[in-house]
C-alpha cells in the first residue's frame, strides 16, 4: 500500500493525458456527474457520489457502427486507442467485472475486446454512502476492489493508493508515492468503518434464489408493475445491463449499427412471426429482476446488480430494486 | 397544512359511491419521504398519504383502470386538466371516473429538495407545507425551508391550480395565470445561441422514452418516432412490416434526439396539461417542459386556442375560418 501526499486522481489523468491516453474522467454536468472524454485536468471534477450515468459506455458505446455498406463493405476496425477511466467507483469496477464476464466468456465479442484490453482502471473508494446505495448487499464494498488497475481512498490531505495490476504499476511509477505508514492505513480503516455503518438501504438476499424460482408465478410481479411505464431509463443507468440491438441504417447505402436495447422496451422480445413471450409490461418488468438476481447467478454465479442504486434514484414512478427484491413472498399466493 | 388535508382525502374516501372499485392516490414510498402512485382498494385508505412531494399525475393509471370499473383518483388541478383532455379524446368516461379534486399551491421539485435537505432522506418523518415554508422533521429535529426554493419551476407557471372539475374539492379554490414570461426570455436569445442550447441539451438525451412513456396523452399504441414499436399483429404480413415508416433508428445523438423530442412534443399542440411528468422523468434532467411551453404559447398566439376549450384543438382548426 502507498500513499501520495496532494491530488492523486488529478495529478493522474494528467500524467495519462501527457501519456497520450483517451481519459474518460468525471465532469460535472448541471446537477450531476457523468464520465466523458476530458483534454484537460480542469474538466475534471472528483466531487461526487457516484455518476448519473454508469461508465458502461466506455466499453460498451450507446451507438457503434460496426459496417459501412453500398456496393462495398467497409469493416469499421475496433478502436485500439489506450485508454483510461479515472474515479470509477467500486459498484461501477464490479460492473465492469461482470460485462467482462458476458462479452469475453464463451464467445468474444472483438469490439469489446479491444476496448477492453486497452483500458486502465482507476478506481475510487466511497467517502460516503448515497441514500440508494446498497453495494454492501450484494457482497461488495465501496472500499475493496481487486479488480481495478489502481484504487485510491481519499484521506483528505493525501490518499492511500493500491496498486494491483501490472498495468497501474507503470502508470504509478511515475508519480512520487512513497509506502503507506500505519497511520495512514489505520485512517483508512477507520474511514473504512465508518462508511459501512453509513449504508441505510439494504437487500434481503437470503434463500433468494429458491424465493425467485418459487415467485415465479406469483402475482407480486403484477402489483409492483402496476404503475411501471415500462421506459428504459433503469436499463440505460444500469452498469451490468447488456442487451443490444443490431440494425442496418439505410436501404441501399447505409451504416450497420449496434444500439443499447432494453428488455422494458415491447419489441424487445418481439419475434418475426408476430409472437411476444413478454407482451404485457409485468413480464418485462420481472424479466429485469429475475435476470439481475436469478437468471445470471444461475449462469454465471454472481448477481448481475452492483448495489449502485442509479435505477432507484431514476425511476419515474418509485419502483425500488432493493425494496422489490427484499418483499418477493415466500408463500406463493396463486 | 397537507396533514389537514390528508385527513379531508381519507373522509372523502370512506364516503365514497359503493360502485368505486378502485382508488388511485398517494403511498409513501418507504425508506424515503417520496410519494407514489398506487392504486388501492376502498378497504385499504389507511394507507393513503399527501404531500407536497405527491406530484406525479395519476391519469395515464386512471385511463387503463377506467376500462374495468370506476375510479376514484386524488387530483390537482394540472391533472383534472388532463382527465378533461382525456375525456375530450374519448379516451375515459367521466362517468367512471369519482373526482377528489385537491386545490394545489404547487409541488416540491424532489431534486431541489435532495440539494437543500440537510438529513438523509431515509431519516425524514415528515415534509409540511406551512406557509411559505416546507417544514421537514426527522430524528426530533426541524428544518425550514422557503418553499419557493423548492417549488417545482413549472408550478410557478400554473394556470390551473384549483380542480376545474370534480366531485368535491378539498382546500380553497386558487387563482391561475398565464404567464410565458419564461419562454418570452428565451426567445429573446439569437438563433445560434438557441440552437447550441438545444443542441447541447439533446445531447444528453439517452432515448430511454421515460418522457413519453409518462405522458398520459402520449397514448398510442404505434408511435411515429420510435417505429420500431409499430404495432403488429399475428395476421401483419411480413411485406406490411417490412413497409412500415422509419422515421427515426435507435441511434442517439444530438440530431437524431432533436428529431425525437421535436415530433414528440408537436404531437402534443393544444393537449398539454402541463403537469410536468416528462421533465420529472427525464433521468438526465433535461428541460423538457420549455419545448412543450413554447408549443403552448403559440397555440395560444396563432391559433387563439386554449387547452381547456370544450372542442379538440386540431378539430377546431376543421372549423376556422380561411385567412
Amino acid at each position: 500500500m502507498k500513499v501520495y501526499n496532494g491530488n492523486f486522481l488529478k495529478d493522474v489523468v494528467a500524467k495519462l493525458l501527457e501519456d497520450g491516453y483517451r481519459v474518460y474522467a468525471p465532469v460535472r454536468e448541471k446537477n450531476y456527474h457523468v464520465f466523458k472524454i476530458v483534454e484537460s485536468v480542469d474538466e475534471v471534477s472528483f466531487d461526487y457520489v457516484n455518476t448519473k450515468k454508469s461508465p458502461k459506455d466506455v466499453t460498451f458505446p450507446q451507438n457503434e457502427v460496426l459496417i459501412k455498406y453500398g456496393d462495398w463493405v467497409e469493416e469499421i476496425p475496433a478502436r485500439v486507442d489506450k485508454t483510461a477511466i479515472v474515479g470509477i467507483r467500486p459498484c461501477d469496477i464490479q460492473g465492469l467485472k461482470l460485462m467482462d464476464s458476458v462479452f469475453l466468456e464463451d464467445i468474444t465479442d472483438p469490439y469489446y475486446e479491444a476496448k477492453r484490453k486497452n483500458l486502465l482502471v482507476v478506481g475510487y473508494a466511497c467517502n460516503e454512502a448515497g441514500d440508494y446505495c446498497f453495494c454492501t448487499s450484494v457482497g461488495l464494498s465501496p472500499f475493496r476492489s481487486d479488480y481495478a488497475d489502481i484504487l485510491v481512498t481519499d484521506l483528505g490531505e493525501k490518499q492511500v493508493v493500491e496498486i494491483l495490476s501490472e498495468k497501474g504499476k507503470i502508470i504509478a511509477s511515475e508519480l512520487n508515492l512513497s509506502d503507506a505508514s500505519e497511520e495512514d492505513i489505520s485512517r483508512k480503516r477507520e474511514l473504512e468503518r465508518k462508511v459501512l455503518s453509513s449504508f441505510v438501504r439494504s437487500v434481503n438476499t437470503e434463500n433468494l434464489k429458491e424465493r425467485m424460482a418459487q415467485a415465479f408465478n406469483s402475482d407480486y410481479w403484477k402489483e409492483v408493475a402496476m404503475n411501471c411505464v415500462s421506459c428504459g431509463a433503469c436499463t440505460y443507468l444500469c452498469p451490468t445491463c447488456f442487451c443490444f440491438d443490431i440494425f442496418d441504417d439505410g436501404e441501399l447505402k447505409g451504416v450497420r449499427v449496434r444500439t443499447w436495447d432494453s428488455c422494458q422496451f415491447p419489441l424487445h422480445t418481439l419475434e418475426s412471426s408476430s409472437h411476444n413471450p413478454r407482451r404485457e409490461k409485468w413480464q418485462r418488468l420481472r424479466n429485469r429482476f429475475y435476470d439481475k438476481f436469478y437468471y445470471m447467478l444461475v449462469r454465471k454465479g454472481e448477481f448481475y446488480c452492483v448495489g449502485c442504486g442509479r435505477c432507484i434514484a431514476a425511476c419515474p414512478v418509485g419502483i425500488d430494486i432493493a425494496d422489490v427484491i427484499s418483499n418477493i413472498p415466500s408463500e406463493v399466493k396463486q | 397544512m397537507n396533514s389537514e388535508i390528508l385527513e379531508k382525502i381519507k373522509e372523502e374516501c370512506r364516503k365514497l359511491p359503493d360502485d368505486v372499485s378502485y382508488i388511485v392516490g398517494f403511498v409513501r414510498k418507504q425508506g424515503e419521504p417520496r410519494e407514489i402512485l398506487r392504486v388501492l382498494r376502498p378497504g385499504e385508505i389507511d394507507r393513503l398519504s399527501y404531500s407536497p412531494l405527491s406530484s406525479s399525475n395519476p391519469s395515464r393509471i386512471v385511463m387503463d383502470l377506467a376500462k374495468s370499473g370506476k375510479v376514484a383518483v386524488i387530483a390537482k388541478g394540472c391533472d383534472v386538466r388532463t382527465l378533461k383532455q382525456l375525456e375530450k379524446e374519448e379516451k375515459i368516461k367521466r362517468e367512471r371516473v369519482y373526482i377528489i379534486g385537491v386545490s394545489c399551491p404547487g409541488v416540491i421539485d424532489y431534486r431541489k429538495f435532495r440539494n437543500a435537505v440537510k438529513f438523509r432522506l431515509s431519516e425524514i418523518e415528515s415534509v409540511e407545507l406551512v406557509g411559505d415554508d416546507v417544514i421537514v422533521k426527522a430524528n426530533g429535529n426541524e428544518q425550514r425551508i422557503p418553499f419557493n426554493e423548492l417549488i417545482f419551476e413549472n408550478c410557478l407557471y400554473c394556470e390551473q391550480p384549483t380542480p376545474k372539475d370534480c366531485d368535491v374539492l378539498i382546500g380553497e379554490p386558487r387563482e391561475g395565470r398565464t404567464d410565458f414570461s419564461d419562454i418570452e426570455e428565451f426567445e429573446k436569445l439569437d438563433r445560434e445561441e438557441r440552437w447550441k442550447y438545444w443542441m447541447d441539451v439533446f445531447s444528453k438525451c439517452i432515448r430511454c422514452h421515460a418522457c413519453r412513456e409518462v405522458c398520459p396523452i402520449c397514448y398510442c399504441e404505434e408511435c411515429l418516432v420510435d417505429p420500431s414499436n409499430l404495432a403488429v399483429s399475428p395476421m401483419t404480413p411480413a411485406e406490411e412490416k417490412a413497409a412500415y415508416p422509419r422515421v427515426l433508428g435507435k441511434t442517439v445523438s444530438a440530431s437524431d434526439n432533436m428529431v425525437y423530442h421535436l415530433m414528440r412534443v408537436l404531437h402534443h399542440a393544444g393537449r398539454c396539461a402541463g403537469c410536468g411528468e416528462c421533465e420529472r422523468a427525464c433521468p438526465m434532467e433535461l428541460p423538457l417542459l420549455k419545448l412543450e411551453r413554447k408549443l403552448k404559447k403559440v397555440v395560444y398566439e396563432v391559433f387563439n386556442y386554449s387547452p381547456d376549450e370544450e372542442i379538440p384543438f386540431l378539430s377546431k382548426l376543421d372549423i376556422l375560418p380561411e385567412v
